[in-house]
């Protein structure tokens, strides 16, 4: 399944199928399929992906498969924003881009909730994608893209987010004793002028641990007067200090090239919320695209490792 | 002289401004803010003081009846050198606001830099040596007000994240790692705190709830008005109003308030409530100098509980 395409346009190589997911798949109307967060649970690919609605906010859905590319969408959603308790007044817009990390025995699922104060980072938890059970707002307005560290470092929870103060865009590292409260907030990855990713960067993919250490698979944006372009690209991470950048690679490893990426209801993105790694070393990284579909591309995790010392 | 049928609910005393940059012994740009305490009989005052250079950082001022300042020529609170700190504080340390808790004084402050504002948190004993405790937020938030006392058990503050524009409170177990965030107040549509608003001075505990002043922004053409309002939140649950002012407690209106760098501002980040229950309100004038003016706890209470639109 697996090819090395050094020549080719992109580290990261698409699925001859791709899109994975579109409008037409789903059992019942909506506007959009996109930024679909994978797990692999006993044996079968489970990917909770975000719908808009055609009322215009979204909530997941979680979609099956047996091989990671061919799925079947349940009919009824797994998780819409709260109408009552203490979330439903920050999620009166949505959620979004759900993020799920397996840590001590369950998954976590971080999301954003967005409502009139803006946007937010959540908690959910499950054991099974069928019940979920929020946990906490983890996170002030104004901050996006988390993602967990599936172990703790250092003796504390760990997590990437993406606050945006004055503008600028860079991925933030905080701490947690629980989960629910968080602190020692550190600026780890700003934007890089004169690259690829000079606007704004945020989390991706939940940090995936290797010999070399944490491989972040995250998104950089450029602006352009056509609006951003969202590319993929990577950085790896010290395994016993996270807040360490040990390499992070000069070019994307996925930019905007196919129709599906290029065209959609937010054209030029693709936008990865989590990736799978097979015993064989092959990595699956699924992407949102164009905020319209979902797709999937393959690389072997250690050609991704390469790519972070040039 | 009293003005009892004034212009604004805080009367402004007659010696106004009461600081001024001609009072201090060094040069600088401008004086901003003032954090209030009474300490061992002494007014303090911790001023926010920006360089000529540009950067911000926090002095004390001393006096004896909460009108005449001696103002030090050293800072107690200044941005750090450390290399990978910098980008946090280049431009400052500003609005400091004390607390006191657990026998000893917090001091929040914002902290501003390369990605906008963060909340800082210092505590002292005696107001000569301060210990920095670290960041406690992400950006970009400002205005942290950390309360005189635990909820359930847990510490809280109240601040104000840009987005959105609103007064938030978080809670704490150990003033380090924050969670519970939620929305407190947020601005009103057609009136004087339309635009955005935020927390100015240190909640007070009154039988009644927790009093606080908060400052309000219209924007304008000419740029945005500071006013200050009040308002009472509930005793257990401070993310619920008891009470808010409908009316702002002060405009801009001397001239010291309509001229300065930032022109039509008010802005406080302290008050002294003295035992027969009045109010000694510091405030900083177009982010020029500092102010002071005069109300009651009674009419602070009697103008939030006369709020009509809610919240």
């Amino acid at each position: 399944m697996t090819r090395n395409r050094w020549g080719g346009r992109d580290l990261l190589h698409r699925w001859e199928g791709n899109p994975i997911l579109i409008l037409e798949d789903m059992p019942f109307p909506c506007n959009t399929v996109f930024n679909g967060t994978p797990v692999k649970h006993d044996g079968e690919y489970l990917l909770l992906i975000r719908v808009e609605g055609q009322r215009g906010y979204s909530f997941f859905t979680l979609a099956r498969s047996e091989d990671g590319y061919h799925f079947t969408v349940m009919k009824k959603p797994a998780m819409v924003p709260a109408t009552n308790g203490p979330f439903a007044k920050y999620e009166t817009r949505g959620i979004e881009d759900p993020r799920a990390t397996f840590i001590d025995g369950t998954y976590y699922i971080l999301y954003t909730a967005v409502s009139e104060h803006g946007y937010r980072i959540a908690l959910a938890q499950t054991d099974d994608f069928e019940k979920f059970e929020r946990i906490a707002m983890i996170s002030e307005p104004g901050n996006k893209d988390g993602v967990l560290f599936p172990e703790k470092v250092g003796g504390y929870y760990v997590r990437l987010d993406r606050p945006l103060g004055l503008g600028v865009g860079s991925i933030w590292l905080s701490r947690s004793p629980d989960l629910i409260n968080w602190g020692d907030s550190e600026m780890l990855l700003p934007p890089r002028a004169g690259y690829w990713d000079p606007f704004r960067v945020g989390a991706s993919v939940p940090p995936i641990r290797t010999d070399k250490g944490w491989l972040e698979i995250y998104h950089g944006t450029k602006m352009t007067s056509a609006g951003p372009i969202y590319r993929a690209g990577a950085v790896m991470l010290d395994i016993e200090d996270p807040t360490i950048v040990l390499h992070r690679c000069m070019v994307p490893i996925l930019s905007p090239r196919e129709d599906y990426e290029r065209i959609g209801d937010v054209g030029n993105v693709v936008f990865p919320c989590g990736a799978i790694v097979e015993p064989d070393g092959e990595i699956k990284v699924y992407y949102g695209a164009a905020d319209t579909c979902m797709a999937v591309a393959t690389a072997n995790l250690s050609d991704l490792l390469e790519c972070q010392t040039e | 002289m009293s003005r009892n049928h004034g212009r604004d609910l805080i009367h402004r005393w007659e010696g106004n401004p009461a600081i001024t940059i001609d009072d201090l012994g060094f040069a600088c740009a401008d004086i901003s803010t003032a954090g209030a305490v009474k300490f061992q009989n002494e007014y303090l005052l911790l001023l926010t003081i920006q360089s000529l250079e540009g950067t911000y950082s926090i002095y004390p001022a001393r006096s004896s009846d909460g009108r005449h300042f001696q103002i030090g020529n050293e800072p107690v609170l200044a941005p750090t050198s450390t290399d990978n700190k910098v980008q946090y504080e280049q431009m400052g340390l500003l609005d400091a606001r004390v607390t006191p808790l657990e026998k000893e004084y917090y001091v929040t402050y914002d902290v501003w830099g390369h990605h906008g504002f963060r909340l800082g948190l210092a505590r002292t004993k005696n107001f000569k040596t301060f210990k920095r405790q670290g960041y406690i937020s992400e950006p970009d938030t400002k205005g942290g007000c950390l309360f005189p006392g635990k909820i359930k058990g847990r510490y809280a503050r109240l601040e104000r994240p840009w987005e959105g524009g609103s007064i938030w409170i978080s809670y704490s177990d150990d003033l380090r790692h924050w969670g519970g965030s939620e929305i407190v107040m947020s601005p009103r549509g057609g009136y004087w705190d339309c635009t955005r608003i935020g927390t100015a001075t240190p909640p007070v505990r009154l039988p009644i709830g927790w009093l606080i002043i908060y400052y309000g922004v219209k924007g304008t053409s000419a740029g945005p008005l500071f006013r200050l309002g009040a308002a009472i939140l509930n005793l257990r649950n401070p993310s619920k109003l008891v009470g808010r002012t409908d009316e702002p407690i002060l405009s801009p209106r001397e001239i010291y308030e309509r001229v300065g760098d930032l022109p039509n501002l008010v802005y406080s980040c302290g008050l002294i409530v003295e035992k027969g229950g009045e109010v000694k309100l510091y405030y900083g004038a177009s982010n020029s100098c500092i102010a002071m003016g005069f109300t009651t706890v009674d009419a602070l209470v009697k103008a939030c509980m006369n709020g009509g639109d809610r919240p």
